[in-house]
C-alpha cells in the first residue's frame, strides 16, 4: 500500500477533471469526454446511497476520488480513527483507485479552525506528519495522495523550505503527491519564492493528479478562494509543469459562485490546452 | 530561534525535539528524532492549539508570527465560514443580501465554531432578539425551529411531536415532519 508506483493505471486519475459538487452535478454530468472527477469525501456517507449525479458517473466508468479536507494529518494529536474510517469507507463506496488529502491540521485544543492551516516547516512537525499518513495508509484500502496546502503566514521557527518538507515526508510514506499549482501561486505570492524553482525540486515522479483553481486579489494578499476565475499565472504554471513532467491528470476545483456553464467549458478548455490532454466539454 | 513561546505556552512539552530551554525534564525519556506524536507532538500541539485560539477564539497572537498576515488569515476564515454557514441558512444569507459576510463576520469573530448548522442557527436567533433579522431569514428560522428541537449547547435533534415555531411574525407547523409556513414574516 504504501509502495508508490508513479505509473497511472488505467483505472487512475487521467487527463482532464472536475471537482463534483452537488451544484454543478448536471454540468459535470454533461461533459462527454470526462474520465475523471474529485469529491469532498465528507459530503458522501459511504453507508448510504450516493449522491445524484455521481453514482451515474461511477457506472460510466468515469474514476472518483475522495478528496478528504477535514481528517487533520498534520495535527499533533493521532489522527481520529472514525474520520479515517469513514475516508476508507467512501473510497470503497466509489471504488476509488487513491484518495487524497492535505499536508496540514485543521483542529487543535478542541477548537475547529474551519479551514487547513500550515503547518511548521520542522523536524517535529514531518514526524507527525508521517506518523499520522502511516496511520492512515494501514487503514485504507487505495493509496494516499498528499496535498500542501496554500497559506498567508509562516511559522516563525521552519528548518526546512518547502520543497525539502514535502519530499522528507513523501519519502518517509511513499504517498503520492497531489500537487495543486494554484496553492503553489498563492504560495509563492503571499510568502516569497519562485514557484518555477519549487517546481524544479519537487518528486514530479510521484504526481498523481493536479489541481488547478481560481482565486483573487485582496488586501494585499492572493486568496485561493475556489470561486473565482483561475488566473493567468496559474495557467501558466501549468504549462511550466508539463515541461518539466507531465502529470497523468489535471483537476479543476470550483468551490461556489458557480458561473455560466459556457466559462466553466472554457476553463477546462484552457487546462485540456495548457496540458496537451484532449478537450473533456 | 526564539523560544520564548515555549514559555507562554501553557502546557507546551519542554522536551519536544529542538528545545534547548525549560530546564525541567518531564517524566519519560526525550523523543527521538522521528518519534511518533505521542512522544514528539505535545510542544506541537500547544502551540497548534495557540494558533488556532489566535485564529478563531480572539487568542493572542503567539510569538513570533506576523501579525499582518495573521490577521488576513482569520478573515479569510470568517469568510470561508460565512460561505459554509450560508450553505445551511440559505435564507437567512439572502435575507441579509450584501450585508451578509459583514454580519456573519462581525457575529463570528472570536467565537469558535459549532458547525454550520449551529453558528446559522445561533445568528439568527441573536438577530432575532435584537429585531435584526429579516423576513426571509424569519421563515428559516421559524421552519427550523418547528421541525427540529435546539437547545443552544448541544446538537440539534428533530421533533418527534407535532409543532409550532414564530419568528420575526413567521409561524411555522409541523406536523409528521413535514414543516408548512402558516403566516410569511413581517416585511
Amino acid at each position: 500500500m504504501t509502495s508508490a508506483s508513479p505509473e497511472p493505471t488505467p483505472t487512475g486519475p487521467y487527463g482532464v477533471g472536475v471537482g463534483w459538487r452537488p451544484e454543478i452535478a448536471g454540468f459535470v454530468a454533461g461533459l462527454p469526454g470526462l474520465r475523471f472527477v474529485e469529491v469532498v469525501a465528507e459530503t458522501v456517507n459511504p453507508a448510504g446511497p450516493l449522491p445524484d449525479g455521481l453514482a451515474e458517473l461511477c457506472e460510466r466508468g468515469v474514476t472518483v476520488v475522495p478528496h478528504g479536507v477535514k481528517l487533520s494529518l498534520g495535527g499533533a494529536e493521532p489522527v481520529d480513527p472514525a474520520r479515517l474510517a469513514h475516508l476508507a469507507g467512501v473510497a470503497a463506496a466509489v471504488n476509488a483507485p487513491l484518495v487524497s488529502e492535505h499536508i496540514a491540521f485543521v483542529r487543535a485544543g478542541g477548537l475547529e479552525a474551519g479551514h487547513l492551516l500550515p503547518l511548521p516547516r520542522s523536524r517535529e512537525a514531518v514526524a507527525a506528519v508521517v506518523a499520522n499518513v502511516r496511520r492512515a495508509q494501514a487503514e485504507l484500502p487505495v493509496p494516499l495522495a498528499l496535498e500542501p496546502i496554500a497559506a498567508l503566514f509562516d511559522w516563525p521557527d521552519d528548518e526546512l523550505d518547502e520543497a525539502d518538507f514535502l519530499t522528507e515526508i513523501l519519502d518517509a510514506t511513499g504517498a503520492l503527491l497531489l500537487l495543486d499549482l494554484a496553492n503553489v501561486h498563492a504560495n509563492a505570492r503571499n510568502r516569497g519564492g519562485d514557484p518555477r524553482a519549487l517546481l524544479d525540486r519537487l518528486p514530479l515522479d510521484r504526481v498523481a493528479y493536479v489541481h488547478v483553481a481560481g482565486g483573487a486579489e485582496q488586501g494585499n494578499f492572493y486568496h485561493d478562494t475556489h470561486t473565482d476565475p483561475v488566473p493567468v499565472e496559474v495557467l501558466d504554471l501549468v504549462g511550466e509543469l508539463c515541461v518539466r513532467r507531465r502529470p497523468p491528470a489535471l483537476l479543476l476545483e470550483r468551490d461556489g459562485h458557480y458561473p455560466p456553464a459556457a466559462e466553466l467549458r472554457g476553463e477546462l478548455d484552457a487546462l485540456a490546452a495548457a496540458s496537451g490532454y484532449p478537450v473533456v466539454t | 530561534m526564539t523560544r520564548t513561546r515555549r514559555d507562554r505556552a501553557a502546557g507546551a512539552d519542554p522536551a519536544a525535539p529542538g528545545a534547548t530551554r525549560p530546564a525541567a525534564p518531564p517524566a519519560g525519556p526525550p523523543p527521538a528524532p522521528g518519534a511518533a506524536p505521542a512522544d514528539s507532538g505535545e510542544g506541537l500541539a500547544a502551540r497548534q492549539a495557540e494558533l488556532v485560539a489566535a485564529l478563531v477564539a480572539g487568542g493572542p497572537l503567539p510569538p513570533g508570527f506576523a501579525p499582518g498576515p495573521v490577521a488576513a488569515a482569520r478573515r479569510a476564515l470568517l469568510r470561508k465560514r460565512a460561505g459554509d454557514v450560508a450553505r445551511h441558512w440559505p435564507l437567512l444569507a439572502a435575507g441579509l443580501g450584501a450585508g451578509w459576510s459583514a454580519t456573519f463576520a462581525e457575529w463570528a469573530a472570536g467565537r469558535p465554531t459549532n458547525g454550520s448548522l449551529r453558528d446559522g442557527w445561533d445568528l439568527a436567533r441573536e438577530l432575532r432578539d435584537h429585531g435584526r433579522l429579516p423576513a426571509l431569514g424569519a421563515e428559516e428560522l421559524a421552519s427550523r425551529e418547528a421541525t427540529t428541537r435546539y437547545d443552544g449547547r448541544t446538537t440539534p435533534r428533530p421533533r418527534r411531536l407535532p409543532a409550532v415555531a414564530r419568528a420575526g411574525g413567521a409561524v411555522a407547523v409541523q406536523l409528521a415532519g413535514r414543516v408548512r409556513l402558516l403566516r410569511p414574516a413581517h416585511r
